[in-house]
């Protein structure tokens, strides 16, 4: 009995996560997928009646801008945060001796609600008390900055304070890659006369590859998701210049009464992730298994 | 000379990267500031940084105002219990992926990791349905469960790759001595797994902390936490700012202490365990 136990044991504590994930995630996203196929409205429907959804979905001007809104604010918080991550790494890869208080503070976005930290946002954004009314005191008299309330620019300042956010993170990615590299081969350089820059863009950023490509994955997945970001900064607005289809759906669900272009939207956004992370855990599986 | 240029160029590296540090903590010590304020100063023109009198003003008026305490205790009950829950859970998983590996194990620690790339909204519709038919909508057992299932791949993930670390040899030898299973895990394995629950613990309590989604779409007033209640706080009187800063301020300082005093995990928490 015992021995039967021992040998059956590693599975049976496994199943509770295995089941609980398998249940709790596919097995939602397949009612969702469903109901995408529905005439839901206020409640849900459940017989299929085809694309009926997603043609309403990608019909209505709203998701459009939703769609737009995420590539925009995708590329450009994915290209910045990448950029300053990198760039802030390699600063604290210079022997810098409070190394450690400092990696906490570029960190300290990223582990705090922006829900909590966008009230500092909405006061730094706002044209009639931040950034914008501090250097017209200084006398600079037609400088603006009011992207927050623009319709056309909202979606940048969205970007700004996501940049804000996510850039610590992205050099505590990085730093780990430069540490990782080999010393051996940074000393040789050194001693050739090799200047840093040249050793950093010739040697040190090419063998990190597989950083950028995580720090990629980790970036596009929270740009997809990206919820907290909108709803402290914009609230979706002004009118629905901010949406990203994460606000979109939370708008059909539970403002609009609209279950059916909830779930279409949800299985769009899906589509996105899958679209991005497949070929990636595709290639990683393989590498792991050769 | 070469010597005096490189610790200069140090000294100016090192008040750079301090720079960045502060542009970087400045909102966050804005709101901290601005909650110490009076109203009429915290919106005074031209802004005021420091030699402003300092108010508690502020955080009676939150306080009394509203059931603060609650949402607090809210936030404690979840986060805490979300991750108390999952770890539970996940222990047992972790350990049998890290010692009783087999030939699935990598595909199904991937995959797990993977549906937490997943938006949450495709399952959002779905699991609120169900919690209004079993009646836990707005109660912080549901709330306890959904953050405790939507964090259990990365807390297993988590917790693999720290008990990964623990070196294989050791369990061998207690094995050679006549160590039964539930010995091994009790003297052995625990001993030295734990730091690596402790991270995992710390970076879930903050994640838990954090989430804004679950908590807004799937409770109202009843179990809301503190994000829910600074999301509300900030709509209807958008205008208080010295107020709105002392609630978020009572929001976020406990993971500023608590980052602060355990930096280390914090890190390696926020980055999986990519840097240690």
């Amino acid at each position: 009995m015992t021995e039967w136990l021992e040998r059956h044991i590693p599975k049976m504590v496994l199943a509770p996560s295995f089941i609980a994930t398998l249940v709790f995630v596919y097995g939602f996203i397949a009612w969702t997928a469903w109901v995408s196929l529905t005439r839901s409205r206020l409640l849900p429907k459940y017989e299929v009646e085809g694309l009926i959804q997603y043609e309403r979905l990608f019909a209505s001007p709203r998701f459009d801008t939703a769609m737009m809104n995420l590539f925009i604010f995708g590329t450009l918080f994915i290209l910045i945060s990448m950029v300053l991550g990198l760039l802030i790494a390699i600063l604290l890869d210079q022997k810098i001796r409070t190394e450690g208080v400092l990696r906490t503070i570029y960190l300290y976005p990223m582990a705090l609600s922006m829900i909590v930290t966008g009230t500092a946002w909405k006061w730094i954004m706002n044209p009639g008390l931040g950034i914008e009314k501090m250097v017209r005191d200084w006398g600079f008299e037609s400088f603006s900055f009011d992207w927050v309330i623009d319709p056309d620019m909202a979606i940048y300042a969205i970007v700004i304070a996501g940049v804000w956010q996510a850039s610590g993170f992205v050099m505590a990615l990085f730093l780990a890659g430069l540490r990782s590299v080999d010393g051996e081969i940074i000393k040789a350089a050194q001693v050739d006369g090799i200047p840093s820059w040249r050793i950093y863009s010739a040697i040190i950023i090419p063998s990190m590859a597989p950083i950028f490509l995580s720090a990629f994955i980790v970036l596009a997945h929270l740009a997809i998701k990206s919820f907290d970001l909108v709803i402290a900064l914009t609230g979706g607005g002004p009118g629905y210049a901010t949406d990203l289809p994460a606000t979109y759906m939370y708008a059909m669900a539970f403002s609009r009464g609209d279950i059916g272009q909830a779930a279409s939207s949800a299985m769009v956004m899906m589509a996105v992730v899958f679209a991005i992370v497949v070929p990636y855990l595709y290639s990683e599986l393989r590498v792991k298994h050769d | 000379m070469a010597r005096s240029t490189t610790t200069q160029r140090k000294a100016l590296n090192t008040a750079f990267a301090w720079g960045i540090g502060l542009l970087i903590f400045f909102p966050i010590l804005w709101t901290i500031l601005t909650s110490f304020k009076t109203e009429a100063t915290a919106i005074a023109d031209p802004p005021v940084f420091v030699g402003f009198e300092w108010t508690l003003e502020n955080y009676t008026a939150v306080l009394e105002r509203s059931n603060y305490a609650r949402f607090l205790w809210n936030s404690i009950i979840i986060a805490g219990g979300s991750t108390i829950l999952g770890i539970i859970i996940a222990v047992p998983a972790a350990w049998s992926m890290a010692f009783v590996p087999s030939k699935r194990t990598k595909d199904i620690l991937m995959w797990m990791l993977s549906t937490k790339m997943l938006p949450a909204v495709g399952v959002l519709y779905p699991i609120y349905l169900l919690f209004i038919k079993l009646g836990i909508l707005d109660t912080r057992v549901g709330l306890t469960i959904v953050l405790m299932l939507i964090n259990l791949p990365i807390i297993v993930w988590m917790l693999y790759t720290y008990f990964k670390e623990i070196p294989g040899e050791i369990l061998e030898a207690a094995r050679m001595d006549g160590a039964s299973l539930r010995e091994e895990v009790i003297y052995i394995l625990t001993p030295m797994a734990i730091p690596g629950i402790a991270s995992t613990l710390l970076l879930n309590v903050i994640l838990a902390w954090n989430e804004a989604f679950w908590t807004l779409n799937l409770t109202a007033a009843k179990a809301a936490p503190l994000t829910a209640f600074i999301a509300s706080y900030s709509s209807p009187e958008g205008l208080f700012y010295a107020k709105l800063s002392a609630a978020s301020t009572m929001a976020i300082a406990p993971i500023l202490v608590l980052g602060w005093f355990s930096q280390k995990q914090l890190v390696s928490g926020l980055t999986f365990g990519a840097v240690k």
